[in-house]
């Protein structure tokens, strides 16, 4: 299966911060040179380069054409993937795919944004028309709507929600690459104190959108081995789900596409819920984790903050969660945020955690969070499984 | 607790039609509310769109219904960008029509006590600049 012959060689990150000083392309550079020097790999060798989205290159049509350039990378294959938050876990697919049908052997995902300090996005959906007249923010107010119906559905535990979040906040204390703004201790009280949003969403419970870049040198595992690489990482399982329930008028927003990119993601791996070993989810709002829980089966639908209560999500715990502090608390690189999550569970598998590093490197699930539809849940789902050099 | 502003002192722009939702907006002048109804299926959509979102056809037209539906979920906005910035807080909500579609509107004349999913709501249309209305809801 072409996803298990494919190696994840290399990772590399910047520091997050609240607003870069430095150009899109200065931190991609920093990116392509320690993925370079980090893998023995030579710019030359780097035939496929494929982006993520990003706020900072929305304005450009030709936005990986264009870092292609900047970077001075000469490439067969060549694409910016643009389903949100989804887009660095789907570039890692689509990395596997081109690799697999033998359009490039080596490539370059490139998660880099500086949304904070340059944005040059402009929407053409259906805001505009259905929900600026309503003075409706996009992710925060549907995330209320979204909670408000898990609340009605099936009762919101909030202090579990906190306990998420403050078990993120320990982790991103541990991480010298997360935001200084939020390297400070939170308790569930300051999760529930926090000031409103868009009811009953907290601040606590939003990522802040911050800058930053983040990367993986990805190719086949024989070439890996070529290269005497033998400390990788192996995409062993993955689904991808966009516009779930598309067809229907009405939709349960408690439900997403997690729940069959999920299934696909495990039937291929050959684990379950049970078996991960770190959870690494897409968090932009922390009843996203929740959900992402029940989705993925780890508990039933509904049993969300029940479940919470009986894991320690710590990175020492029986279910370490995002323990490099999740964009949540590490801050989230605009449309690069997706970065975040998959680095750190790389990070983890090559036993690189540093004073956060889990005990059981067997695997780790990923997720993705992908754009904010107009009265449903999410807009792209993907789940993928990693493990050491399996 | 505060009250809920009805944000009807907010200046909005109005929102520019597309090809196949100008139906949509040129019946709000009169304070009509047209849906997509897709002859195939039998069925309701909103948002406006090109294409039947039951089966890819185009066997749309527009139908006039009531607007009275339910609230299907809300939220309170307590932060807000202009020209909506100090008007919070302000309530969102979607609002499941009779006909079978989602809607997404400002809801008015409600309080926090009535404000609760279920609840039984009816078209509040409030002008724009070009002659359009915007739908609201109001309690029944």
């Amino acid at each position: 299966m072409a996803l298990r012959d494919t190696a994840i060689v290399g990772y590399a990150e910047t520091k997050t911060v609240e607003k870069s000083d430095r150009d899109v392309w200065e931190l991609g550079a920093e990116i392509l040179e320690t993925l370079l020097d980090k893998t023995g790999f030579e710019k030359g060798e780097i035939d496929g380069l494929i982006l993520s989205s990003s706020m900072t290159g929305a304005g450009n049509c030709f936005w990986s054409q264009t870092t292609a350039d900047q970077l001075a990378l000469e490439v067969d294959f060549c694409q910016t993937v643009d389903i949100g938050g989804c887009s660095p876990l789907g570039a890692v697919a689509r990395a596997a795919a081109a690799i697999d049908a033998g359009l490039c052997t080596t490539v370059m995902c490139l998660f880099a944004d500086t949304q904070a300090a340059e944005n040059n996005q402009r929407m053409r959906a259906f805001h505009n028309e259905w929900t600026v007249p309503l003075g409706y923010i996009g992710p925060p107010a549907a995330f209320g709507l979204l909670s408000r119906r898990y609340e009605h559905q099936f009762g919101l535990d909030y202090a579990a929600l906190g306990k998420l979040a403050v078990a993120q906040r320990g982790h991103a204390l541990l991480n010298e690459l997360a935001v200084e703004k939020l390297r400070k201790p939170i308790t569930v009280d300051d999760y529930l104190n926090s000031r409103m949003i868009a009811e009953p969403i907290r601040l606590l419970d939003s990522v802040m959108v911050c800058d930053g870049a983040s990367g993986l040198l990805v190719t086949s595992r024989k070439r890996a081995e070529k290269k005497g690489r033998s400390k990788i990482v192996v995409p062993i399982g993955y689904g991808e789900r966009t516009n779930y329930r598309a067809s229907e008028p009405i939709v349960d927003v408690t439900e997403s596409g997690h729940y069959v990119a999920g299934q696909r993601a495990f039937a291929q791996s050959g684990l379950g819920p049970k078996d991960v070993a770190s959870f690494h989810p897409y968090d932009d709002f922390i009843i996203a984790i929740m959900m992402q829980l029940e989705m993925l089966g780890f508990c039933k639908r509904g049993q969300g903050c029940a479940f919470v209560n009986e894991h320690d999500f710590a990175h020492t715990g029986d279910l370490p969660l995002n323990t490099g502090g999740g964009q949540i608390s590490a801050g989230q690189c605009g449309l690069a945020g997706g970065g975040t999550n998959v680095i750190e569970a790389v990070r983890q598998l090559l036993g690189e955690g540093g004073k956060r590093q889990v005990k059981d490197t067997r695997n780790a699930l990923v997720t993705g969070i992908g754009g904010i539809p107009y009265g449903r849940n999410w807009s792209s789902s993907v789940v993928m499984i990693l493990t050491p050099n399996a | 607790m505060t009250g809920l502003n009805d944000t009807l002192n907010v200046t909005r722009e109005p929102p520019k039609p597309r090809t196949f939702s100008k139906a949509y907006w040129d019946a709000t002048r009169e304070k009509r509310l047209l849906l997509q109804f897709d002859k195939r299926s039998g069925k309701y959509q909103f948002f406006p769109r090109a294409t039947s979102i039951y089966n890819g056809h185009r066997d749309l037209e527009w139908r006039e219904v009531s607007g009275k539906g339910q609230i299907f979920s809300f939220t309170i906005a307590d932060r807000a960008r202009p020209p909506f910035q100090g008007h919070e807080p302000f309530a969102i909500g979607l609002v499941t029509l009779d006909e079978g579609v989602n809607v997404m509107a400002n809801i008015v004349r409600c309080t926090r006590d009535q404000l609760k999913i279920g609840l039984r709501v009816k078209p509040f249309w409030t002008p724009l600049a070009n002659g359009t209305h915007l739908l609201m809801f109001e309690p029944e």
